[in-house]
């Protein structure tokens, strides 16, 4: 393993690589959660020292479990626009695709293009039966997102602490359903 | 990771953190006594998260604190080695120990190498300690270690608002009291 980087897959999207994350991409990461009005749905603004760790334990999941969320990277410019893909950490709901993209990377339809393609690799790689999404029940977009998707309301969920304050809206769709949706398209 | 370091001593095994060691790191963070000086007690999930920072920090840094095994039970007995997290006060070698592992010794054996291997192969030229003010076992084995106080410092967040004394000793003064001891 080289160091600097976690082990794993590299998706191209068209528009968009997917790949696990990078210490590289820390500064861009961090931007993003002290940005505290557009992180309000995903638990609020935090400082450095808090999201290093976060994205070591990304990270540690990516080297340990051999999935995580994928560091989001423009193509066109090379930037860290956000992080997309499973989380599954213990106590959680469910099985989750989730979304966090950068606020200027919003209104293009990046979450959309880099969370199909984590839909996809969750359901034929890691086999996954059924995808959740986890959603503040104030975050339209999110569930914009998650209708775009084929998701589906399911029920109110709480997650584990130290997120358990209020309940989120827990959407998602079985692999059977994922899959006639994308066989539709083709 | 096929390159990772692995040390050991008359007693113990240290290597990178392993998925299997969780249920022992899980017991650990939930021992109210073991944890009231590293953060505080927590219930699984937060252990989950903070259990994959040190395989995280190990994969893009190359170094973090080891996992300790006990050679003649192979049972996990806590972690320490080397810490740095964003913000950090320096160059770490910290311990966090099961209690299966107190009153013998363990936190020495395990530290004495994990100094070493800080000063030859990572090349730092400190180590210190965080030690709460209130931990008197800390604060002995930093002293049997030679570290003495340094200063005092606020810590970074999440422990923005916990105020250590920072110990520590430079690498040349490990050298020497190191030389005199096996003289």
């Amino acid at each position: 393993m080289t160091i600097g980087e976690a082990p794993g897959p590299q998706i191209d999207t068209g528009r968009l690589l997917l790949r696990p994350p990078q210490r590289d991409d820390f500064d861009a990461w961090a931007a993003m959660m002290a940005d505290g009005e557009h992180v309000r749905f995903i638990g609020g603004p935090q400082p450095p020292s808090v999201v290093w760790r976060g994205l070591m334990s990304m990270i540690g999941m990516w080297a340990s479990e051999g999935f995580a969320m994928f560091s989001v990277i423009e193509k066109a410019s090379g930037r860290w626009v956000g992080r997309v893909g499973p989380w599954s950490p213990h106590g959680w709901p469910g099985t989750e695709v989730g979304w966090s993209l950068a606020r200027d990377a919003c209104g293009r339809g990046y979450a959309f293009e880099a969370a199909s393609a984590a839909m996809d690799w969750a359901f034929v790689t890691l086999g996954w039966g059924r995808v959740i999404h986890t959603i503040e029940p104030q975050n339209e977009a999110s569930k914009a997102v998650a209708r775009a998707l084929g998701s589906t309301y399911i029920e109110e969920g709480r997650l584990p602490e130290p997120f358990h304050a209020s309940p989120v809206e827990v959407w998602g769709q079985s692999r059977e359903q994922w899959l006639a949706r994308r066989g539709a398209q083709a | 990771m096929t390159d990772s370091p692995r040390l050991e001593t008359e007693r113990l095994i240290l290597r990178v953190p392993q998925l299997g060691d969780f249920e022992r790191y899980a017991a650990l963070l939930a021992d109210e006594e073991a944890c009231r000086f590293i953060g505080g007690h927590m219930p699984r999930p937060a252990a989950w998260r903070r259990f994959l920072q040190m395989p995280g920090a190990w994969a893009v840094q190359g170094f973090a604190m080891f996992s300790v095994i006990e050679k003649s039970t192979g049972l996990w007995l806590g972690q320490l080695g080397p810490w740095q997290p964003d913000g950090w006060p320096g160059t770490e070698v910290g311990w966090a120990l099961h209690r299966d592992a107190w009153g013998r010794g363990i936190a020495q054996e395990g530290a004495v190498a994990a100094i070493e291997w800080a000063f030859d192969a990572l090349g730092w030229d400190e180590v210190i300690h965080c030690i709460d003010a209130g931990n008197t076992a800390s604060q002995a084995l930093a002293r049997r270690l030679g570290s003495r106080v340094l200063r005092q410092t606020h810590m970074p967040a999440p422990y923005e608002h916990v105020v250590v004394d920072v110990w520590g000793q430079t690498r040349n003064e490990w050298r020497a009291s190191r030389r005199g001891a096996s003289a």
